[in-house]
């Protein structure tokens, strides 16, 4: 098993969509939620994810090519 | 003596200990430093101050090591200029330039940060220290390391421009060019964090690190004989900057050093990379991750860890928030250097870019006084702005050349920054 911790952001027209439980039981992850934040145009969720590391990877593309955006979270990085 | 009690979720405010940790395992909040101000009142006097070293290291108590710092013993305390002549060019009274464009001993903010990250490294025991960066970061985590015999493993995109890369690889760095585009050398980046035991200085000693940018905000109110300004424009990248020096002018509140915090925060990004901007002015309280594209390649983070925090500090202190175009950019960076001598990079450029801006837009008043914070040195961006520059001027060497070139009106023209070059 694999763990993930990635932070996702909904634009205004996927936030009704249940693409967290899709992803969950289309890839067989157990996601976690550790936070949330919904507002009128985006929505925020912080994941921890556990599963197997093709099924994770799998997971993330699914999110990403539905309009999801993931990104670690602690930022960008590159400084 | 250390004055530092744990670290603390800027989330659900859990308290953890005084450790190399930088996220709440329980809801993954970055944490924050806390510090016992109540023993640090006791200590730290504006008197006590007088006597010190003008280096950021005079603020001590409020930086979070616990013995004497190891390196960077010269950064900090740059000049807070009184800017005559650009105030005039913008039309307002009583305008300051923070100017770190020649902070020690890279030439940019990062030496702040760097400074403290360096120093707590040795103190948990690091031997190797770590960043990602396109510039400054990499300048001076490399150099900082160097000075003081740690190992430094620094990442850059293999792309980067030589100027760029020979500002790090001269301090002999383990420099490594990563092949593959923004979002592949920040997932490396992070994964190389994770596994091995250095000293990731933005990443897993992050809440130490950012605490070294507190020092620019004492030092501006010192400089300023312990008032605030009204305004202050701060440039934004991952947004820690602007929630510290908050930070900074709200310890100093309640230690007694300052009367009042009343300071407005302004915060600048460049066009096609302002997430902040864009949270602010559309009053969200999301951030939307971008994918960076403008010149200003030192504030190009399109996912700003402290993004939130930027957006909040901003709004607390009642300021606003703008952004500056490629061309926007060029032409500040000039109008600093004609009316100021200061030779700004990008971020610079986008700082006062934005607080014309903002006084143009009757933001920012123009009788009350204000702070714009240049954060790096323009000899690191030349290629931004030499296409903008006026041609070389040549006249062969001899006077009736030069007089013939006079008469012409190259007076006027070397007035106007034009360079001569005389073959001699």
């Amino acid at each position: 098993m694999a763990r993930r911790i990635i932070k996702l952001t909904f634009p205004k027209d996927l936030i009704k969509e249940p693409l967290t439980f899709t992803m969950a039981t289309k890839y067989n992850i157990m996601p976690n939620i550790r936070r949330a934040k919904v507002t009128e145009s985006v929505g925020e969720l912080v994941l921890e994810l556990d599963g197997q590391e093709q099924d994770l990877d799998k997971g993330v593309e699914f999110l990403k090519k539905s309009g999801v955006i993931v990104e670690s979270i602690v930022g960008d990085v590159i400084e | 003596m250390s004055y530092v009690l744990g670290l603390k979720c800027r989330e659900c405010a859990r308290e953890y200990p005084k450790d190399v940790l930088f996220v709440c395992e329980y809801c993954f909040g970055s944490l924050e430093v806390n510090y016992d101000y109540k023993a640090i009142k006791k200590n730290l006097t504006k008197e006590v101050l007088l006597g010190r070293p003008k280096n950021m290291w005079r603020y001590k108590e409020l930086l979070p090591i616990d013995k004497d710092p190891t390196v960077g013993l010269d950064s900090g305390y740059t000049p807070l200029i009184k800017a005559n002549n650009l105030a005039r060019a913008l039309g307002v009274r009583e305008l300051y330039l923070k100017d770190d464009s020649v902070n020690h001993p890279t030439l940019s903010f990062k030496d702040r940060v760097v400074s403290v990250a360096i120093s707590k490294a040795k103190e948990f025991g690091f031997d190797t220290v770590a960043c990602a960066s396109t510039g400054n970061l990499a300048n001076s985590v490399s150099a900082q390391a160097a000075s003081c015999g740690l190992k430094a493993y620094v990442f850059i995109p293999a792309d980067l421009e030589t100027g760029k890369v020979v500002a790090s690889q001269i301090y002999n760095p383990n420099l490594i060019g990563v092949e593959g585009n923004y979002d592949e050398v920040n997932r490396l980046c992070s994964e190389i964090a994770s596994r091995y035991r250095w000293a990731f200085v933005n990443i897993n000693i992050r809440p130490f690190y950012a605490e070294g940018s507190k020092s620019m905000g004492y030092e501006i109110a010192e400089q300023l004989d312990w008032k605030l300004p009204k305004h202050i424009v701060v440039p934004s990248a991952g947004g820690s900057l602007i929630t510290k020096l908050w930070k900074s002018f709200k310890e100093l509140k309640e230690l007694g050093f300052l009367e009042k915090v009343d300071t407005k925060v302004y915060c600048a990004q460049g066009q096609g990379c302002a997430p902040i901007v864009t949270a602010i002015k559309e009053k969200s309280e999301v951030i939307r991750p971008v994918k960076p594209k403008t010149i200003a390649k030192s504030l190009a983070i399109g996912n700003p860890a402290d993004g939130y925090y930027a957006v909040d500090t901003v709004r607390k202190s009642g300021g606003w928030a703008e952004e500056a175009s490629d061309e926007e950019i060029v032409e500040a960076i000039k109008l600093l250097a004609k009316t100021e001598g200061i030779f700004t990079e990008t971020a610079g450029g986008v700082t006062l870019a934005v607080a014309k801006k903002l006084i143009e837009q009757g933001i920012i008043l123009k009788d009350e006084s204000m702070v714009i914070c240049i954060t790096g040195n323009g000899l690191k961006t030349l290629e931004v702005v030499t296409k903008s520059l006026p041609r070389l001027v040549k006249i062969k060497p001899n006077l009736a050349s030069f007089e013939e070139h006079i008469k012409n009106g190259a007076h006027q023209k070397i007035s106007e920054n034009k360079v001569i070059e005389y073959y001699i």
